[in-house]
């Protein structure tokens, strides 16, 4: 290591090169992004947006790779996860498709329309195999159980909860109970006879098959119309949205309410479960509500500490979400047709397999390593690349001071070419710094006197971009004005200097109207501050 | 009480023969240094006045390098001659004129030749002639080049060498050949006889020049003068006196044959071969020097470079970027070590072919000089009264921490990240330090100055302690606090993160620092300074502001008023006062009810107001500077101010009682010094105050006025006085009277255990000590209540007295002549420090075979036995 890290003598500075900085920037009071926040940010969005009308209803395969299905005005269309691209579209339906679930395999499709009826599709053939009819009104949401793959849920504008057997077209069970529509609901993920309804009657009801009364096992009331109830991964607590809020239910309990989430500010839409993908750190792999409604934001709630991590804002009412078991794809649907879909990098893991196999493969072994020996170039340059040890003591070579084009004409005090190099530049904070050392070295009125014309024009077209910039002004329009004082000759005998001074004046005529338009504010507002103050 | 402070550049330093210490003239005292390490290790002290010469007799063998003797000489006309090894006065002489500058030429030619017979030692002196009365005239001249046998003790007879208009400092060749002096345009250089007797003729040549010049330098070998002058220039004379000291030097014989047509660039009839001109420096050359094998020579001014020629070529060399103009270069007897001093109190060790440096010796930062609209503000000295730092500014932008306990600089802290060229227009200027009681917070303000109106900028800035490095670090920066106008005075709560800022533009801004609602999560980098509240009085400016020690209230100045407000709610609370000028300095007395306000003007004021009454307790018509205070105590009980509004109704006998009191005071003032009464009527003095928060007991500096000034004999040198108050009470309990007051700072220091360990001996530790900051930045802390307080007073009484020497009264009355030990060397303690070498320890100390032989190390050790004797029979 001693060698490696060569002691630096304690070099004792006198005077120290201080760069030119400009002011600071006063920093944002937002509270920085958490790592979780920023994780849900790092799903890169991608619209699908060849879509006509409303997606009421969007549902991941399965199975991998995890496919989708958006629900979209008379028909449904499979999406590739990978590429958010349509594979394949359902379009036989006679009215508008409201629902739509795969089952447990991923290989049939069942989707719902206002007509009323159900139908079975195969995924790859895209052949329809069964036609369920029985409701009398428009279906609204038909699922297949999670670990059932011969019956379906389904349940309508009828008020009827319907449990079909799907290879003989039948309904096993007629459930009643609920007064309204019913709107949503959702299987059990651990028990396959066992699935909750939502209504508009304001309740959520659990029913059982194997129950003989076919009366709703439990019944909790949101005190909204439910437009939205599932599961949670453990199976024993259920989510419902409706209203403003997400209400979060604990049944084994009896139907308590745990949490009522309302950070929405119109109705919640739609939700569904998530997980974190990340593999490390503390919120690994922990579950979440995804949470979307009319007011256009996504939230992401975290139902452990009862608290929202993230809030995502869409340009449009949002109508469904659904997110992929592997973590890797979010879909939301909006009202008009679009499907803001987001993605996560994928890890290149499957390439990663792929050369290891090949070095696997090849039993190629290493040559072995000579010995050093001072001929060799290579003996120069041993252990330059050795990391240091957990306890090494490092000692840091000392900062160079960067110094960019402008500060070493400024430590040369060729104070003109500094002030040409950096208007040249485009960071008009380091400009505005040069001409604040300039004004403390007294330097800069004799720089904008030694200015030749095509220099000046740069320093007149800078003025007339940033002279009325309130961040600025001081020093900007006192400059302007002295420019104009000093060089006013050679403006008048050159036309691009003439060009320069018309936009400034358009500029500050812009700016004038401004400050006018802010005092005639300021007069409506004075006396109702007045007024208040007086209280 | 503690001395610190001192000027480490007033005049030129000087190596031991060893190389290892450095003797730096620190005003009155000459304190040694070690150049390993840095730091002071021994101090001669005795002189009364400012030490211009300090000279090392030089070793006449390698053995006799470890002999440490040298000589002082000072103003105070007396020429000192020490071993600082010891350290021991040996010798004294009385010249009796202030001398300016000595140089012992005997002592560099002596080197070679053996000191069997001892031949008499006649130095060269610059001195004062005070005999000359000071005449308005300009002919007078006043300065002298005598010629002094130390031996005897006596001026050499009818040895004035030359008159000048004003002393100028000698300088000599390292030869020890020839010495001389410039003065305005003229060089003059005296050849050394070389059989020094009483009446030896010495020899004297002119050279002239265009320009004023500032410094001249001997080549040490040959017979070469360089001079430099103001606009820069550096001249080189070669062959100096070929004519004039030929005589007994057979070097230069065919020289002399020379026709007078071949000599370029000498002007007239000067006597020199050549003279040639070398000009780099943009500004005056303060330095030149020749290296010790006289190849290369050495220049620096003002600009901080310093150049390097080669002799030969007259290529350069550079060491910029010094930061301040320099003083002095000396070079020592290692020829690889040299010091170079600067003017911002810093002595730099050089590494001398490479020009790397070593170590910096850094004293107090000295006052710089400000722009005329800046000083009107305040001194811009702050205290930290619980760890004993003051906060100065400095010139390059920065704050220097300097601890008045242990005299030596903390740190130095950037305010404004600017290159800072000496020499250059000021146009950056920080304003205002201030310090919080707890010394965790900072603040400073900085002000730009506008170029024709273009580009002025005022900055607040709030500054963090570090919780491990102990250094500030920026927290918060303001732009344009109170928009375009100044601030005037910032003020920090006493307990709580909270500080107002007045400005004169009309407003006050009451500042807090989010770290309070810090919450767990959220990252510390979030924390910053807000505005809490704006304030406001009838749009006057506001001049001064404060808090109460409770912090329950906070006192803010609006011009002529005094308005009183609670910063919480922002509420105003009530309004006292009409003063006749605009107050510039408020302070509450302590713990205590009373609040002291200044003004300044025409009608200058210092009034005590009351608290309880809302009225002016009692008031001087005096003029006020400055208020510093401190509050010793943060865990003090919160004194709720009761607002009575009946007691707001001045009464009208308070201009009776005032008059009563002035009375009494006038009265009180003749019996402690008789010549202070005259000077109250005389209502140009101004104030310094600070506060103790224990005793309700504040300490006020005044600046005399100039018209007394100079009739006072007994206070002559002395401007200023310190008075010490009880509030409660218009007579003064203490007054001292003080020298360089202007611009001088007081405050009240909680000493700390270690530093006062002679003070516990007499079984009352002191509460607090009151630190004195005068103009030149030397200070003084001491025991207000203390018994050489006391002591103090009294020496002020009988008029004789000085500050300093007021602390060894008895001892020094007793054994005035006798060596004397400051007591600020007890201090000695907790500076780290190397152990002195004494000759006789050191010389047999060592392994066997390392040690030279023993009839050497007997001869050096038997040596300095028998000068010493020789010293004290004297």
């Amino acid at each position: 290591m001693a060698d490696l890290l060569v002691e630096q003598p304690q070099e004792i500075t006198i005077s120290k090169t201080f760069p030119t900085k400009p002011k600071l920037k006063p920093k944002s009071k937002a509270l920085s992004k958490t790592s979780e926040s920023k994780y849900w940010s790092s799903f890169k969005s991608h619209q699908i947006s060849n879509l006509i009308s409303s997606i009421p209803s969007i549902d991941f395969s399965p199975i991998s790779p995890h496919h989708f299905a958006a629900a979209n005005s008379a028909s449904l269309t499979l999406f590739s996860s990978n590429t958010l691209s349509p594979i394949s579209t359902f379009s036989s339906f006679s009215d508008v498709v409201t629902s739509c679930s795969f089952r447990c395999d991923g290989s049939l499709i069942a989707a719902s329309d206002l007509s009323g009826l159900i139908r079975v599709f195969d995924v790859k053939t895209r052949t329809p195999l069964r036609r369920l009819r029985s409701h009398a009104r428009p279906v609204r949401f038909v699922k297949y159980p999670s670990l059932d793959k011969l019956h379906l849920v389904s349940g309508g504008d009828d008020s009827v909860v319907k449990y079909w057997d799907v290879a003989g077209e039948s309904v096993v069970l007629d459930l009643y109970g609920h007064r309204d529509y019913v709107r949503c609901g959702d299987c059990s993920p651990i028990d396959g006879d066992m699935f909750v309804t939502g209504s508009y009657d304001h309740t959520v009801k659990m029913w059982d098959v194997r129950v003989d009364n076919k009366e709703s096992v439990i019944e909790v009331n949101h005190g909204n119309p439910v437009e939205d109830v599932i599961f949670l991964p453990s199976g024993g607590m259920v989510a419902t949205a409706g209203g403003n809020s997400v209400k979060i239910w604990d049944l084994i309990a009896g139907g308590k309410m745990v949490y009522s989430m309302e950070s929405h500010n119109k109705t919640v839409t739609s939700i569904c479960v998530g997980k974190l993908g990340k593999e490390s750190g503390e919120e690994a792999l922990q579950y979440r509500i995804f949470s979307v409604a009319l007011d256009g934001y996504m939230k992401v709630f975290d139902y452990a500490k009862m608290k929202v991590t993230h809030s995502m804002r869409f340009p449009a009412p949002l109508m469904s979400i659904g997110s992929s078991l592997d973590c890797m794809t979010r879909v939301i649907g909006s009202s008009n047709g679009i499907i803001f879909a987001g993605r996560r990098k994928a890890k290149e893991d499957v390439g990663e397999s792929k050369v290891g196999n090949f070095w696997a493969l090849g039993s190629v072994e290493e040559p072995q390593r000579r010995a050093l020996r001072p001929t060799y170039f290579r003996y120069f340059h041993r252990s330059q690349g050795e990391k240091p040890n957990e306890g090494d003591h490092l000692i840091m070579r000392q900062k160079k001071v960067k110094l960019a084009e402008h500060d070493k004409l400024l430590k040369k005090f060729r104070h003109k070419e500094a002030l040409v190099s950096v208007l040249g530049g485009k960071n008009t904070e380091n400009v505005v710094a040069v001409m604040e050392e300039l004004v403390a070295r007294r330097k800069l009125l004799k720089c904008v006197v030694n200015l030749d014309e095509e220099e000046l024009g740069l320093l007149l077209g800078f003025l007339h971009k940033h002279s009325t910039m309130p961040r600025h002004s001081a020093l900007l329009t006192g400059l302007t004005r002295k420019v104009l004082e000093m060089r006013a000759e050679d403006i008048r005998a050159s036309d691009a200097l003439k060009g320069h001074i018309r936009n400034l004046k358009r500029s500050v005529q812009e700016e004038i109207r401004i400050q006018h338009s802010l005092q005639e504010i300021q007069g409506v507002i004075s006396p109702l501050l007045r007024i208040a103050g007086r209280r | 009480m503690i001395r610190g402070g001192r000027s480490y550049v007033l005049s030129p330093p000087a190596f031991s023969n060893d190389a290892k210490r450095l003797l730096v003239c620190t005003s009155n005292s000459v304190t040694i240094f070690s150049t390993a390490t840095g730091l002071p290790v021994a101090s001669l002290d005795g002189h009364a006045a400012l030490v211009t010469a300090v000279i090392v007799v030089p070793a006449s063998t390698p053995a006799s390098k470890i002999i440490c003797y040298c000589w002082t000489a000072s103003l105070d006309g007396i020429i000192r001659y020490w071993d600082f090894s010891v350290p021991e006065l040996i010798k004294i002489i009385n010249v009796n004129l202030p001398i300016i500058s000595m140089v012992i030429p005997t002592l560099l030619s002596q080197t070679a030749e053996t000191n069997e017979k001892s031949p008499k030692t006649f130095a060269y002196l610059s001195v004062e002639n005070t005999k000359e009365p000071e005449k308005e005239s300009s002919k007078a001249l006043r300065g002298q080049i005598k010629k002094f046998n130390l031996t005897n003790s006596r001026m050499a007879g009818g040895m004035t060498l030359t008159e000048t208009k004003q002393p100028e400092i000698i300088t000599v060749s390292s030869s020890g050949k020839y010495f001389g002096i410039r003065f305005k345009r003229k060089l003059q250089i005296w050849k050394v006889p070389t059989a020094e007797t009483e009446r030896a003729m010495v020899k004297k040549i002119t050279l002239h020049h265009t320009k004023n010049m500032n410094v001249l330098a001997f080549h040490p070998t040959q017979r070469i003068v360089a001079a430099g002058d103001v606009t820069g220039r550096i001249l080189i004379w070669r062959g100096f006196g070929d004519r004039t000291f030929a005589d007994g030097d057979g070097l230069v014989n065919g020289k002399l044959m020379n026709n007078e047509e071949e000599r370029p660039g000498v002007r007239g009839d000067d006597d020199a071969d050549s003279c040639t001109t070398w000009h780099w420096h943009s500004a005056e050359v303060n330095v030149l020097f020749f290296s010790s094998d006289g190849a290369y020579l050495y220049s620096g001014g003002k600009e901080g470079v310093l150049v390097v020629w080669q002799l030969d070529t007259g290529r350069k060399k550079f060491l910029p970027r010094i930061g301040s103009p320099l003083l002095w270069l000396t070079d020592s007897p290692d020829p690889s070590l040299s010091s170079i001093s600067c003017a911002d109190n810093q002595i730099h060790l050089l590494k001398m072919p490479s020009m790397e440096i070593l170590k910096s010796i850094s004293g107090i930062k000295l006052p710089c000089s400000f722009p005329e609209m800046c000083n009107g503000l305040q001194s811009g000295i702050a205290f930290d009264c619980n760890a004993g730092l003051v906060a100065l500014r400095t010139e390059n932008y920065c704050i220097q921490l300097y601890s008045l306990f242990d005299d030596r600089g903390v740190s130095e802290v950037v305010i404004c990240e600017r290159n800072h060229q000496p020499g250059d227009e000021v146009t950056v200027v920080v304003t205002l330090a201030v310090l919080s009681l707890d010394g965790s917070m900072m603040s400073t303000a900085e002000v730009k100055l506008p170029e024709e109106g273009l580009g002025g900028l005022v900055c607040l800035k709030f500054w963090a302690l570090g919780s491990q490095n102990k250094e500030f670090s920026l927290s918060t920066i303001i732009y344009e606090p109170h928009r375009d106008a100044g601030i005037s005075a910032i003020a920090f709560h006493p307990t709580r993160p909270m500080a107002v800022s007045s400005s004169n533009g009309g407003d006050f801004k009451v500042w807090v620092c989010n770290n309070g609602i810090q919450q767990m999560d959220q990252p510390l980098s979030n924390s910053g300074w807000t505005c809490h509240a704006v304030g406001s009085y009838k749009k006057k400016p506001m001049t001064a502001a404060t808090f109460s020690s409770d912090g329950s209230v906070l006192a803010v100045a609006a011009e002529t008023v005094i308005t009183l407000w609670d910063a919480d709610k922002n509420i105003l609370v009530a309004v006292i006062g009409e003063t006749l000028m605009p107050v510039v300095n408020l302070s509450f007395v302590g713990t205590s009810e009373y609040l002291v306000s200044a003004s300044r003007g025409s009608k200058p004021q210092l009034s005590i107001w009351s608290m309880s009454k809302l009225c002016v307790s009692w008031s001087y018509m005096l003029h006020v500077e400055v208020l510093g205070y401190t509050v010793t105590t943060a865990s003090t009980k919160p004194t709720s101010v009761v607002f009575n509004d009946a007691a707001m109704l001045k009464c009208n006998a308070y201009f009776l009682e005032l008059t009563l009191q002035f009375y009494s005071l006038h009265k009180s003032l003749k019996l402690q010094c008789p010549n202070l009464s005259n000077l109250i009527s005389a209502s140009a003095i101004s104030y310094s105050i600070a506060s103790a928060a224990d005793m309700s007991s504040f300490a006020a500096l005044a600046l005399l006025p100039e018209s007394s000034k100079c009739n006072e004999i007994s206070l002559k040198g002395r401007d200023g006085v310190i008075l010490l108050f009880n509030a409660s009470d218009p007579v003064p309990i203490f007054t001292w009277s003080v020298n360089k007051a202007k611009g001088g700072a007081l405050a009240f220091i909680q000493a700390n255990q270690s530093s006062i360990d002679e003070n516990e001996l007499d079984g009352k530790p002191p509460q607090s000590l009151l630190a004195y900051i005068n103009g030149d930045h030397e200070y003084l802390l001491f025991d207000p209540q203390g018994k050489e307080a006391k002591e103090h007073s009294a020496i002020r009484q009988e008029g004789l007295g000085d500050l300093e020497e007021a602390g060894k009264f008895g001892y020094a009355s007793i054994y005035g002549e006798l060596p004397q030990f400051d007591p600020k060397r007890k201090q000695a303690s907790w500076v780290p420090s190397a152990p002195l070498e004494r000759a006789w320890e050191t010389v047999f100390s060592g392994s066997s075979h390392n040690l030279p032989p023993l009839t050497k190390l007997c001869s050096v050790f038997l040596e300095s036995l028998l000068e010493k004797r020789t010293a004290n029979v004297d």
